[in-house]
């Protein structure tokens, strides 16, 4: 179905031959290219906390459509953080369903969602989450020697590559504390990118930068959306959703449909 | 005949920087750095020399800006020095292509930062198994889970092995990064503010673990603020401006400001007292300050016809033209031990004089302590810092 946008060309981990349950794509007023590439239907999560019960996400329903860059725009505490964890897997959900290309993510087990991400999703954090004390290169390398697609030496040559796609080849062997904020992210984005994910999910990837840096950050994102990707970012940023192609807003763990949508 | 400079009841073994000894595993030599800025060059190091042993645990303190990251960076490659060089074993590791250095660091360096920087998708176990891939023949594929789950433990982590980081405490998730660190076992680890970032119990329990590495054999190296914890490693490494402050004068004149030691440590000059060598009454007068560092010196009281011992200076004592203002001091002299002699540093009368005269701070503190040590009683010292530590 969605396997148009799969600029790797591979057959997913699981097949997306549609499952039981599949939803039906939401009313899509403006009008949409293809079918969505993420589905989140009444996705529901609370914890429990010492004042009781809070209701983090209150129903959430949502479609992404292929090559979409889309953005979640969100006050602190409106839901932004727990919506990223749901849609990493990272979290569990008390109620609802998130499909990503045909498949719904919460029923694998942890072992399958997590080869499922590896191959997936490329998840990029406000924070880097660099290891420390690797290089940039092997940094990268990481992940696909975790998923096993591309082959040891593959791997090198391919990370150095995704290097000088963001400009830091000369810097290869160095250790994320030597660059850059703005440097260590493009680096993130790197290693987003290694395993040649259809979705990039982007969790504040510019709220430890400058103004300046920023815009690099949001320029190498119009070209991977260029490049067939599909990213869905969550920001409290709003002269971000300036540069995105459709905006959501969350609010108080509701999609906040008045104003269309528009923050 | 040499004094002992190397003094083992001291918490630090007092050897001048030159003196190096053969058996250091990291030798920093005359290590300057210097970052160019807009407004211009700022020396973030100048001419440090220092070494590590196997099996220490060193703290290096200082306050913001003094220098501390700056220098264990050029030991992790993260910066190199403008000048100077850095030995670890028998590699001079600034000698080294990137790549090299790259190599060379995943075997022998374990790091340690403030922020834990653990991949929130992955579970601890897969956080630690992760660098284990990329370090060739370190460990066999079959031997990683293994081994991360032996490293796991070690930390106090076994119960949470298959946790995501985001279900277990900040405490927990440093020590899930020490775990990471240690994976491919390497024989040092650097850690740059590893308690930054987390309440005082668990700090205490990265501490914990540490010592227990320590103890295993492992040298370690610890940037940090925390005053209480630097005090329970086996060496504090002081740092002001760039430089190193001696560390004798940290320890014994740790009430004054840093940048006070720093002067001290530019101005006492080294003297070796041979056995029984004396510095009589009227030579006494020259001298405004002299800290013994190693040996004894016995202090005599000469007014007598024969010279009776009315106390003695042991390393981290000192005494200052200041306390000849107390009875005790009038008309002494002193005698360097008859076994191991004497190391000393002095600080000339008139230099000491001009340093109280332009620094009333100073003097006041100098004074305090002066008058502290006459109030003790009649018997001449054992005196401030109630000598070398134990």
């Amino acid at each position: 179905m969605s396997s148009s946008v799969r600029s790797n060309g591979r057959t997913p981990v699981d097949a997306p031959s549609v499952q039981p349950g599949f939803p039906p794509p939401l009313p899509c007023p403006n009008g949409c290219n293809g079918e969505p590439l993420i589905r989140l239907r009444g996705v529901v999560k609370s914890y429990r906390t010492a004042a009781g019960d809070f209701n983090a996400l209150k129903g959430i329903d949502l479609d992404v459509y292929p090559g979409e860059f889309f953005a979640i725009y969100g006050k602190s505490g409106a839901g932004k953080t727990t919506l990223i964890n749901i849609l990493t897997g990272v979290d569990h959900l008390n109620a609802g369903e998130v499909w990503m290309d045909g498949l719904s993510i919460h029923g694998l087990d942890e072992n399958r969602l997590s080869l499922w991400r590896g191959r997936t999703l490329g998840i990029i954090y406000q924070s880097f989450y660099l290891m420390p004390s690797l290089s940039l290169l092997h940094n990268i390398m990481l992940p696909m020697d975790v998923c096993g697609l591309y082959r040891r030496g593959k791997s090198e040559q391919r990370a150095m590559e995704l290097l000088r796609m963001v400009e830091l080849e000369d810097h290869a062997f160095k250790l994320p504390s030597a660059i850059s904020g703005g440097q260590q992210q493009r680096v993130a984005i790197a290693r987003a990118l290694a395993n040649d994910p259809p979705i990039i999910v982007a969790d504040e990837p510019t709220g430890r930068l400058d103004t300046l840096t920023a815009e690099i950050i949001l320029e190498i994102f119009s070209q991977m959306v260029q490049q067939g990707k599909t990213i869905l970012m969550v920001t409290h940023d709003q002269t971000l959703t300036e540069r995105v192609s459709r905006t959501l807003v969350l609010s108080d763990g509701r999609i906040d449909g008045a104003n269309g949508g528009k923050p | 005949m040499q004094p002992a400079l190397a003094d083992n009841t001291s918490p630090f073994h007092y050897l001048p920087p030159e003196r190096c000894s053969d058996e250091a595993l990291i030798q920093m030599k005359d290590i300057v750095k210097t970052f160019k800025t807009s407004e211009g060059s700022f020396t973030a190091l100048k001419q440090v020399t220092t070494c590590f042993y196997p099996g220490e645990f060193v703290s290096i303190v200082g306050k913001s800006g003094s220098g501390k990251s700056t220098l264990v960076n050029m030991l992790t490659g993260i910066d190199h020095p403008t000048a100077g060089s850095v030995r670890v074993g028998e590699t001079y590791i600034h000698r080294l292509s990137e790549n090299d250095m790259s190599r060379w660091r995943g075997r022998n360096l374990g790091i340690v930062f403030q922020f834990f920087q653990l991949m929130p998708t992955l579970t601890l176990l897969e956080n630690i198994m992760l660098p284990m891939a990329l370090c060739g023949n370190c460990n066999a594929p079959a031997e990683r889970e293994k081994r991360a789950r032996d490293l796991l433990a070690l930390v106090g982590l076994q119960a949470e092995v298959e946790k995501l980081p985001a279900a277990v405490s900040g405490g927990q998730q440093q020590s899930a990064a020490i775990a990471r660190a240690l994976a491919n076992d390497p024989p040092i680890l650097i850690a740059d503010e590893p308690t930054g970032n987390l309440d005082s119990r668990s700090a205490d329990a990265i501490f914990q673990i540490f010592t227990s590495l320590v103890e295993q054999g492992k040298t370690i190296l610890m940037v940090t603020h925390d005053a209480s914890l630097a005090q329970r490693t086996q060496r504090i490494l002081l740092l002001s401006d760039g430089e190193l402050i001696d560390p004798w004068v940290a320890q014994v004149f740790h009430d004054l400001p840093h940048n006070q030691m720093l002067w001290l440590t530019h101005h006492l000059q080294p003297r070796l007292l041979t056995p029984g060598t004396s510095i009589e009454t009227q030579d006494l007068a020259s001298i405004g300050l002299c800290l013994v560092v190693g040996g004894q010196l016995e202090v005599l009281n000469g007014r007598q016809a024969s010279p009776r011992a009315v106390g003695v200076l042991k390393s981290g004592d000192y005494l200052s033209s200041l306390d000849h203002q107390n009875a005790e001091y009038s008309g002494i002299h002193l005698q360097s031990g008859m076994e191991g002699g004497a190391s000393l540093m002095v600080l000339e009368q008139t230099t000491f004089q001009g340093w109280l005269d332009s620094n009333p701070g100073v003097r006041h503190s100098l004074e305090n302590a002066a008058r502290d040590r006459s109030a003790k009683g009649e018997n001449l010292p054992i005196l401030p810092g109630g000598g070398a530590s134990p």
